[in-house]
């Protein structure tokens, strides 16, 4: 019998060869690229290693279109102009930079004797390459660039954009998607824009950034390797070897963390967090975050056309609670539209606060004295927090009368129905905006200036007088940031007493550092970013 | 014989094309029916108007629904499976991997399930209602029902936790394959580390599979001992065996050669359609180990509306569907010659 179990299995594994490859045969050249570039490194002694836990896949290595989560690869191994930091912009690959008196021309002096992986030289003709690849494709992050009229090189370290309205170009050349530098030299030898991406989504990379990628497998791991000519220099105790390793259970990155296999873990089960911060071998760090939850209100389709309906509502939101019960205190209420740390955020905004008393009258004044109103609240599928929100709105409204129909759809989905005639549409709508680059104008265009088809106004929030206040501040923002922050928080006031959306809060980004390993710091503008050249060995 | 035994093959493929183009055309058409927006999910989190109108030309997203169809239907042709909206990469490029992933756990979760539950099925259908049949029993019972999320975590807490012995989660340790990169042939692990001599490499991925393969091998050892059992007892009392008993055979030849050779059918055809199953329904082991598999890589096309990755998905489900039904007939037909094809 042990025979013909031995070749039953024998069998099934041949006919099971045949079928894999039978029916996916066709690519088996394309994958073995990525791990080729790992056996040419043979034998590599791993002297001290770092890993961070992640818990989405990678989606693209082209610095022109990647508009998602792999900044958290190639902000490794690119580097931007300009450094968005708590302390403001900071230089990066350029040291200084000027501009005309209306903003509208910019001079970037570059740091000099900055080597890219390849052993070229920086010169500012690598970035008028990048930058005008990146407009020139015109995919994902290419919009930020669309104040660029044209760049000229002056000479090898100077460049010069003319810009075609003003524009704080700095801060856009900081922006953790479409601004990263690359090799023009050896990525021009590769052909045309397409064939340089598919080039580079093989698991290459054309950058100056302390590491470069040694392995990449988008599904499991990318390992990189210290680039050894670096212009920061290096130190004794930093990481020859860094590793992101894609776990998207967060029980299994916790269990990880505190065993020491994986060093950053982040969002952890927020239920564990008190306990792990009991824990010696674990450090925790609560870093403010970017992002914010909105609920959009349906400004179209009554009854929430009535802006005392929506006033009301904005009323009998239990802000502290939800901070409390949905983030575990790790996040706080938001003030307006805007978050912490950036233009736009006043602390002495005045905004809506708990009052059930009042969220009456004001419904009673708007023609609902008993309520008896039925709305749909949509959010996205799998997200707990919009779910737990969600749910305590429901209670919450329950109160004035109001019914909640709660429904959680998959992103594409919600968007969808959202984007198509607001009279069908949902009554409110529970979603995330973070910034591309951190300006309070990406946040209250996307969300708020008028549009004629819906994109991100999923509001549908039309005012003109807004429009305009936001319009000239965002112009004003290089040149005379006093002048932009009173034109901001003119416009953020009327977007209050308007009442379009519910601000909720901005969450805290939390990650648990395991005790070998110091010196982690994050940075909201290039979320969920470790930068592991600023770590070291404890 | 031979000619016949063609001619059925040629038969049941045929019949295979025509059962996976209506699987196909099913799953393409409901994927694309639901409302969702693939120029929203290919472009990233936050496009412009421009992009997406961009992308909707390059997926032709504006074409009648039947246009395109039959546009993917005609790459398909050419062994072209498009390419996934939610990764950018070729689907047959994230299926190779996703499937040579959960194909090298199943097929040692399978061997695992089918040594065990022959051996237990067989034994306690010999020594019935013994204290050997009575905890086989209740190991069966919990095979098949407990979750199987929770008893890979429990293996976890034991064998990582506790006892420090085997790894918690993942294929292989990073740092082992960085020291010893490992050259890809077949895309399986063990294979590839076998064949270039690379032990470290095998030693750590044979100790990586062994807590998700046991994981995943409890149900089928439920199923195959209660069946092996049934049809052991049933066998035993036919007249060949008493036959044989009284030449003297030995006990160990009686029950494993002459017994189980007409035990085994039933067993059988649960082990190829619980591979079957498992292929893409291995979410939660998948998810708990953290294996880069077509479970969690099914999971997560179809909860983004992902449809070029549902249906290279639904393709390879079906195909290996189709395949071992077909597998498991002939096996049939090999192990009980009355069986006419």
């Amino acid at each position: 019998m042990k025979k013909i179990v031995v070749r039953l299995f024998l069998m099934t594994l041949l006919v099971f060869g045949v079928i894999a490859s039978g029916c996916i045969g066709g690519e088996t050249t394309s994958t073995k690229q990525s791990t080729e570039t790992s056996s040419s490194t043979t034998k590599t002694q791993v002297s001290n290693v770092v890993i961070y836990g992640y818990d989405s896949e990678m989606i693209t290595l082209d610095p022109s279109i990647e508009f998602s989560n792999s900044i958290v690869t190639l902000a490794n191994v690119y580097e931007c102009l300009v450094k968005y930091t708590d302390k403001g912009l900071e230089p990066w690959l350029a040291t200084s930079w000027e501009s005309n008196d209306d903003g509208t021309e910019w001079i970037f002096h570059l740091r000099e004797g900055v080597k890219f992986h390849t052993g070229n030289e920086l010169t500012a003709e690598d970035v008028k390459w990048s930058v005008e690849r990146t407009i020139r494709m015109g995919m994902g992050p290419a919009f930020i660039w669309d104040p660029v009229e044209s760049i000229e090189v002056l000479d090898k370290y100077t460049i010069k954009f003319k810009l075609k309205y003003p524009a704080n170009l700095p801060l856009i050349a900081s922006s953790a998607y479409g601004a990263y530098i690359m090799d023009s030299k050896f990525l021009s030898q590769i052909g045309d824009d397409d064939a340089i991406s598919n080039y580079l989504n093989k698991g290459h990379d054309a950058g100056t950034g302390p590491y470069m990628i040694a392995k990449y497998d988008p599904k499991t791991e990318i390992v990189f390797k210290k680039f050894d000519e670096y212009w920061g220099g290096w130190e004794e105790n930093q990481f020859d070897t860094a590793i992101i390793k894609i776990i998207p259970d967060p029980a299994l990155r916790e269990q990880m963390v505190t065993s020491g296999e994986i060093h950053i873990a982040k969002s952890l089960p927020l239920d564990d967090i008190p306990q792990l911060q009991q824990n010696p071998d674990i450090v925790i760090k609560e870093e403010p975050s970017f992002r914010v939850l909105y609920g959009m209100l349906n400004t179209k389709k009554p009854p929430l056309n009535n802006k005392l309906v929506r006033k009301a509502l904005s009323y009998a939101t239990p802000y502290e609670d939800i901070v409390e019960y949905v983030l575990g205190g790790h996040g706080y209420v938001a003030k307006g539209p805007i978050p912490k740390g950036m233009m736009g955020y006043f602390e002495d905004l005045p905004t809506y606060t708990y009052d059930i008393e009042k969220a009456k009258q004001l419904l009673a004044e708007a023609g609902y004295p008993n309520g008896g109103l039925k709305l749909l609240l949509t959010y996205t599928q799998g997200d707990e927090a919009e779910g737990k929100v969600a749910e305590l709105l429901k209670a919450e409204w329950q109160k004035l009368g109001i019914e909640v129909e709660i429904r959680p759809m998959n992103w594409e989905q919600q968007w969808a129905l959202a984007r198509s005639d607001p009279e069908n549409a949902q009554d409110i709508l529970l979603f995330y905006w973070w910034p591309t680059y951190p300006t309070p104008y990406d946040y209250l265009f996307n969300m708020f200036h008028c549009e004629e088809e819906t994109l991100f106004n999923l509001c549908y929030y039309c005012n003109p007088e807004f429009d305009s206040l936001i319009d000239q501040a965002a112009v004003l923002e290089a040149s005379d940031p006093q002048k932009a922050e009173q034109l901001y928080r003119q416009a953020i006031e009327l977007l209050i007493d308007d009442a379009p959306a519910i601000f909720f809060y901005s969450p805290n980004y939390i990650y648990a550092i395991h005790k070998s390993v110091k010196g982690f710091k994050a940075y909201p503008a290039y979320p969920e970013v470790v930068f592991f050249y600023e770590l070291r060995k404890a | 014989m031979a000619r016949k035994f063609g001619e059925y093959i040629a038969y049941r493929v045929i019949l295979a094309i025509f059962v996976i183009l209506g699987v196909i055309t099913v799953v393409f058409f409901v994927s694309r029916v639901v409302p969702s927006d693939p120029a929203g999910l290919w472009v990233g989190a936050h496009p412009t108007k421009e992009a997406i109108e961009k992308a909707r030309e390059e997926l032709h997203l504006n074409e009648p629904l039947i246009k395109q169809y039959f546009y993917y239907l005609s790459s398909l042709l050419h062994g072209d499976l498009g390419v996934s909206i939610r990764t950018h990469n070729p689907v047959a490029q994230d299926l190779k991997s996703a499937f040579t992933a959960t194909f090298e756990l199943i097929l040692v979760s399978e061997f695992i399930a089918v040594i065990i539950g022959i051996i237990l099925g067989v034994y306690s259908a010999v020594k019935k209602d013994s204290w050997l049949d009575n905890l086989s029993r209740i190991l069966a019972i919990s095979g098949v029902s407990l979750p199987t999320f929770w008893f890979g975590m429990i293996l976890q807490l034991i064998f990582f936790k506790y006892l420090g012995i085997l790894p918690l989660a993942g294929r292989v340790d990073s740092v082992v394959i960085l020291e010893h990169p490992l050259k890809t042939i077949t895309g399986f692990y063990l294979l590839d580390s076998l064949i270039t001599g690379n032990i470290p490499v095998f030693i750590d991925a044979l100790k990586h599979l062994i807590l998700p393969a046991i994981t995943l091998a409890m149900y089928p050892i439920g199923l195959i001992t209660r069946q092996v059992r049934s049809m052991m007892i049933e066998v035993l009392q036919e007249n060949y065996i008493r036959t044989a008993w009284a030449y003297g055979i030995p006990p160990k030849k009686v029950y494993f050669k002459y017994a189980l050779k007409n035990a085994i059918a039933p067993a059988l055809i649960t082990v190829g359609l619980s591979f079957a199953y498992t292929l893409i329904g291995a979410f939660l082991v998948e998810l708990i180990f953290n294996w880069p598999g077509l479970g969690r890589y099914a999971a997560y096309s179809i909860l983004s509306m992902d449809y070029p990755a549902i249906l290279g998905v639904t393709i390879i489900a079906a195909v290996a569907y189709v395949f071992i039904n077909l597998f498991v007939d002939l096996i049939q037909v090999y192990l009980d010659p009355r069986i006419e094809l």
